[in-house]
């Protein structure tokens, strides 16, 4: 197999997003079955490349930039994740977006978002990936402004908080360049104990973070959730997102720089995943829509995500890398069953919803399955994933473990109140006439609930194939996995599960309606209060950035006053004050004149003679 | 070849006052002209090595004691300038024949009087040859008869009086020591006698002389009078050069010829430096009578020349010479524009106008490449002498003066910025509709002068390294 293939993940996909783009259609049918075309194109080539190695360096530009791709197990393995999801959703698009406005740009950007990930993912070079990693705002951006009219706020906040991070990466990219002398990733080895390479490695996480949605990263993702046209959120911020961010994560902690167990950057890691698990499952819990509760979940889980790649053990890096996999699936499909509830019912306010599991029989269900993945049910694939990272941050401390339960508890409690409330309570108004969605909708929808049902069933079945292979490249040797869990994690789990039944039970006992079942946890004393202020984003690292930037403005707009006022005034006004003394010695007088003179001259002579 | 310098003026003053020759007076105008261009034609080749130095062949028939350096060339090139472009002016300002001619006649003496400042070597002529001047100044400043003109005119006879009688008084002390009073006999004089109570006296004398002719403070008081109530081709001329050549030039020649730059007298030098350059420019920024801040804003760069000259170094006195020449370019420049503004608009109170640049554009674009050179703004000729006078300064020592300089260049700008903005920028002031742009014989002077100070600046380096940096070298051996 020629190297020269490795380009064509990359190409095809940009350029028939750039053919695309500059066609408007009014229906959009052609640019559904071309994005369509090229995602299946790009799927039959990395299944072909899948299982090969192969290297691929041109010389480029100095200071070591290379355009060298490098396609192994891990990258293969996201190439073929990246490339089933963007076919999936490109023919769930179809059905979604027909008829929508802006649907050259739409599928447009849809295209370019793969083809940059591809290459961000083949990339051999910190630089080049740079180049495709950053080049990923551009659609970003794109997909969200073109949302609604007021999207574009969105989209910019979007903008700055990842370009943003991603500076911080490129800082973190000239600082390993600075160390090792190299920019190719494969030859990249940074040891963590020097302050140099601490900071690298922090600031290059910041970028990986950013990407995957993680805490204080994340704000944008709810607000996208309303902002934007659904299948860009299963695309983007569900599924290829994480899939790149946590891919480069991986990497980062295994192959740049080989974090260690001892390491205080692993503790980081695992605390700043906690952080984001309980924080984000708790905001996801009181919302009341549906798409944005599912958002606040996509940053939840990539807690889950974080916290087993920083155990720094082989059991929680599997699990991690499993989770990510597996988000990504049960993910995507709860964004597209909210996609198809919208579609069909035109709203996804909890409160107007109710009651569609007769009329959406098969959204329904597949709803089920991934709700029952993310919170973690056995036997479909979030459980197992979860399991190993359980097993993971145990060996690690009880302290992550117990956050990390938690999680799961709430996460299972919000998914009883959300599937409660759209699927089996009383029927909302104007939900008679609802229909199942259309087949083009549907068909993704059942795969990816196939896959959690395969990838949980038959869980040995990617961990040996994908996962194992591709840490193994990093020199990370798994152990005995295999939905090994053992009898006190899994008896752990089930108890909170059940406790999550139980407290839905109580919740709807009290009010009767399925999407107030969780009210009495909001109006907690103390976490209403937390909320309260999170819900008017005190916490958002966006507006406290603005906030301290306008804060910063005004700090130096008063210093500016003030170096104007000893300008403007008191200089002015010493130098006025001095030449109307000197002027005030120009009186005409012949005879002061001559004596000022003389009395010059005395002192000049004086001076002289002494 | 010099002596023609002060022959030829000398000459075409009797010619044209010989009685037969009255209907020459309608042309005086032109031949004065042609004089003085011939000057700068002349310098200006020689300097660029084209003609041979003729003087030798002619000095053995002329009593007084002659030298032809590189100071002197400089200083006879901004003479032939200045006087050509105060000529030019006084075409436009100047409507009677008569009265025109009386002008010219006065120019000339007043060249002659300039040129022989800047060739002599020898005490007592040069006095000679600054009081020549001086009685032309004098009526120059008069010309009109009316009572400002005439006080102006009286405050510099008293104050030069005073001049006078200390330069002639040391120049009999100095006598005492010496044999003769060429500045070479002087200076070995005074090598021999250096610690005597006399001779100190005699180069304070000397100095405070000549800091009376060059307006310096606390010796300037003549001075705003005399520019701000002379005729406008008058103040062009009295600015631009007469006080330069027998002040400053003078004070440059003594200070390096006679007495030794860097001792006693280098550090009065330099402290009145410091006081007229910030004083100046302090007193310009509260005036409201354009010539008049014009004035004070001389006073301030000499206040310049002087700190370059005094720190002793041959790169501040290069610097000190070349800020001689681009000050007798900038200042008889913004003269010639104050001229022109005062001729179309009959006042000199910049309260009073406003918003004229876009009726007298070329006035208001020469003024400011004049203001640029002034306040020392890159790349123009000001900027770079202002910059060989401070680095001069920081490497001799005299960091303070050095901060000083960079100071009142903030001024400097600061006054000049009002002025502009007073005069030339912003919305034309009502009832200014009517003016018009000076006439041509003003335009070609200023647009001259602006070219010159232009080129000077983009030319620098070449203008360093041929004329500049040797002629300070050669002052400070």
């Amino acid at each position: 197999m020629s190297e020269l293939n490795l380009v064509l993940p990359i190409a095809v996909p940009i350029i028939a997003g750039i053919l695309v783009l500059p066609f408007r259609a009014a229906r959009g049918t052609v640019h559904a079955i071309i994005t369509f075309a090229v995602a299946a194109f790009t799927l039959a080539l990395s299944l072909a490349l899948f299982g090969s190695e192969a290297a691929l360096s041109v010389p480029w530009a100095p200071f070591g930039l290379d355009f060298s791709l490098r396609l192994y197990s891990f990258s293969a393995f996201i190439l073929v994740a990246a490339a089933g999801f963007g076919t999936l959703i490109s023919l769930y698009a179809a059905a979604f977006m027909r008829g929508k406005e802006k649907q050259n740009q739409f599928y447009g950007y849809f295209l370019l978002t793969m083809g940059l990930v591809n290459g961000a993912v083949l990339s051999d070079n910190l630089l080049l990936m740079l180049f495709f990693w950053e080049g990923l705002l551009v659609p970003l951006y794109g997909m969200i402004a073109i949302g609604s009219e007021k999207s574009y706020r969105t989209a910019t906040k979007a903008l700055i908080i990842v370009g943003a991070s991603d500076l911080c990466m490129m800082l973190g990219i000239a600082m390993v360049y600075s160390i090792t002398g190299t920019l190719t990733i494969s030859k990249v080895s940074v040891a963590t104990g020097s302050a140099l390479g601490s900071a690298a490695f922090i600031l290059m996480a910041i970028g990986a973070f950013s990407k995957a949605g993680s805490i204080p990263f994340h704000s944008w993702i709810p607000d996208a959730a309303r902002a934007a046209a659904l299948p860009f959120m299963a695309i983007l911020p569900a599924s290829l997102e994480k899939l790149l961010g946590i891919y480069f994560l991986s990497r980062i902690c295994l192959d740049l720089f080989a974090l260690t167990p001892d390491s205080w950057l692993s503790v980081l890691l695992m605390a700043l995943g906690c952080v984001t698990i309980i924080i984000a499952v708790l905001m996801a819990l009181i919302q009341k829509e549906y798409k944005r509760l599912l958002s606040y979940h996509a940053i939840s889980q990539v807690g889950y995500m974080v916290l087993g790649i920083g155990t720094a053990v082989p059991i929680g890096i599997m699990g991690g890398i499993f989770h990510m996999i597996n988000h990504a699936i049960y993910k995507s499909c709860l964004f597209l069953t909210g996609g198809a509830v919208e579609h069909r019912a035109g709203t996804t306010q909890l409160e107007k919803l109710g009651g569609l599991r007769a009329a959406m029989p098969v959204t329904c269900i597949c709803f089920l399955v991934a709700a029952a993945s993310i919170s973690g049910v056995p036997p479909f694939n979030g459980f197992f994933s979860k399991e190993m990272v359980y097993a993971g941050a145990l060996e690690r401390g009880p302290v992550f473990y117990i956050f990390a339960v938690i999680g799961s508890f709430f996460t299972a409690a919000s998914f009883l109140k959300l599937g409660h409330a759209v699927y089996f309570d009383r029927k909302g108004d104007g939900m008679e006439r609802v229909r199942e969605a259309s087949p083009a909708m549907l068909i993704p929808m059942v795969a990816l609930a196939l896959l959690c049902v395969v990838f949980g069933v038959w869980n040995a079945w990617p961990l040996d194939t994908l996962i194992a292979p591709s840490i193994a490249a990093s020199g990370v040797t798994p152990g005995e996995t295999h939905g090994g869990a053992s009898v006190f994690l899994v008896v752990m789990t089930c108890v909170a599960l059940g406790g999550a039944i139980l407290n839905h039970l109580s919740g709807y006992h009290i009010t009767r309606r399925g999407f107030t079942a969780v009210d009495h946890i909001h109006e907690t004393p103390g976490l209403s209060w937390a909320y309260e202020r999170a819900e008017n984003r005190y916490n958002d690292i966006y507006d406290l950035g603005k906030r301290a930037l306008v804060f910063c403005a005004r700090l130096l707009m008063k210093v500016d006053r003030a170096v104007d006022w000893v300008f403007e005034r008191l200089a002015v006004a010493a130098a006025y004050a001095t030449t109307a003394r000197l002027r005030a010695l120009q009186t005409g007088n012949y005879s002061l004149y001559i004596v000022l003179c003389l009395a010059g001259a005395a002192a000049v002579v004086a001076y002289l003679v002494q | 070849m010099p002596t023609l310098l002060i022959i030829l003026p000398l000459a075409l003053l009797l010619i044209l006052n010989l009685p037969l020759l009255r209907a020459a007076r309608r042309v005086s105008f032109w031949l004065c002209a042609v004089l003085a261009l011939a000057q700068v034609v002349a310098t200006a080749t020689h300097m660029g090595g084209l003609i041979p130095d003729l003087g030798a062949a002619f000095d053995p028939y002329i009593v007084l004691q002659l030298r032809m350096t590189g100071l002197s060339e400089v200083v006879l090139l901004a003479i032939g300038i200045v006087v050509l472009a105060s000529l030019f002016t006084a075409r436009a300002m100047i409507a009677d024949h008569d009265e025109r001619f009386k002008f010219g006649n006065l120019v000339i003496l007043a060249m002659m009087g300039l040129n022989g400042t800047a060739l002599l070597a020898d005490l007592i002529s040069l006095y000679v040859f600054i009081e020549i001047t001086a009685v032309s100044s004098f009526i120059l400043i008069a010309f009109d008869r009316d009572s400002d003109g005439l006080e102006g005119s009286f405050k510099y006879i008293i104050l030069s009086a005073v001049a006078t009688a200390a330069l002639l008084a040391s120049i009999a002390l100095f006598m005492m020591v010496s044999p003769d009073t060429s500045f070479a006999a002087v200076r070995a004089a005074l090598a021999v006698s250096q610690h005597s109570f006399y001779v100190n006296l005699a180069a304070g004398l000397l100095l405070c002389g000549l800091f009376v002719k060059g307006g310096l403070v606390p010796f300037h008081w003549w001075l705003p009078d005399a520019y701000s109530s002379a005729p406008a081709p008058a103040s062009v001329l009295l600015a631009g050069i007469i006080t330069k050549v027998s002040g400053i030039y003078a004070l440059i020649v003594v200070s390096t010829s006679i007495l030794t730059v860097g001792g006693a007298a280098g550090e009065v030098i330099m402290v009145l430096g410091i006081v007229s350059a910030i004083a100046g420019a302090l007193l310009a920024l509260g005036q409201r009578d354009m010539k008049r801040m014009l004035a004070y804003s001389s006073v301030s760069q000499v206040g310049y020349i002087m700190l370059g000259l005094g720190s002793g170094t041959a790169l501040g006195v290069a610097g000190a010479v070349f800020h001689f020449f681009n000050h007798a370019i900038f200042k008889s420049l913004l003269f010639v524009n104050a001229a022109a503004v005062e001729g179309s608009l009959g006042t000199r109170d910049m309260d009073r106008m406003g918003g004229i640049a876009s009726k007298m554009p070329v006035t208001g674009v020469t003024s400011i490449i004049g203001f640029f050179s002034a306040a020392g703004i890159p790349p123009l000729a000001g900027f770079w002498s202002k910059v060989m006078i401070i680095i001069a300064l920081w490497q001799a020592g005299h960091q303070t003066a050095s901060v000083v300089a960079v100071l009142v260049g903030v001024l400097t700008l600061a006054y000049f910025l009002s002025m502009q903005r007073r005069v030339f920028f912003g919305r034309l002031r009502e009832g200014l509709g009517e003016i018009r742009e000076a006439r041509m014989s003003i335009l070609v002077p200023a647009v001259s002068l602006a070219l010159i100070t232009v080129a000077a600046g983009l030319f620098f380096k070449p203008v360093f390294s041929k004329i500049i940096m040797p002629v300070g070298e050669m002052l400070v051996k």
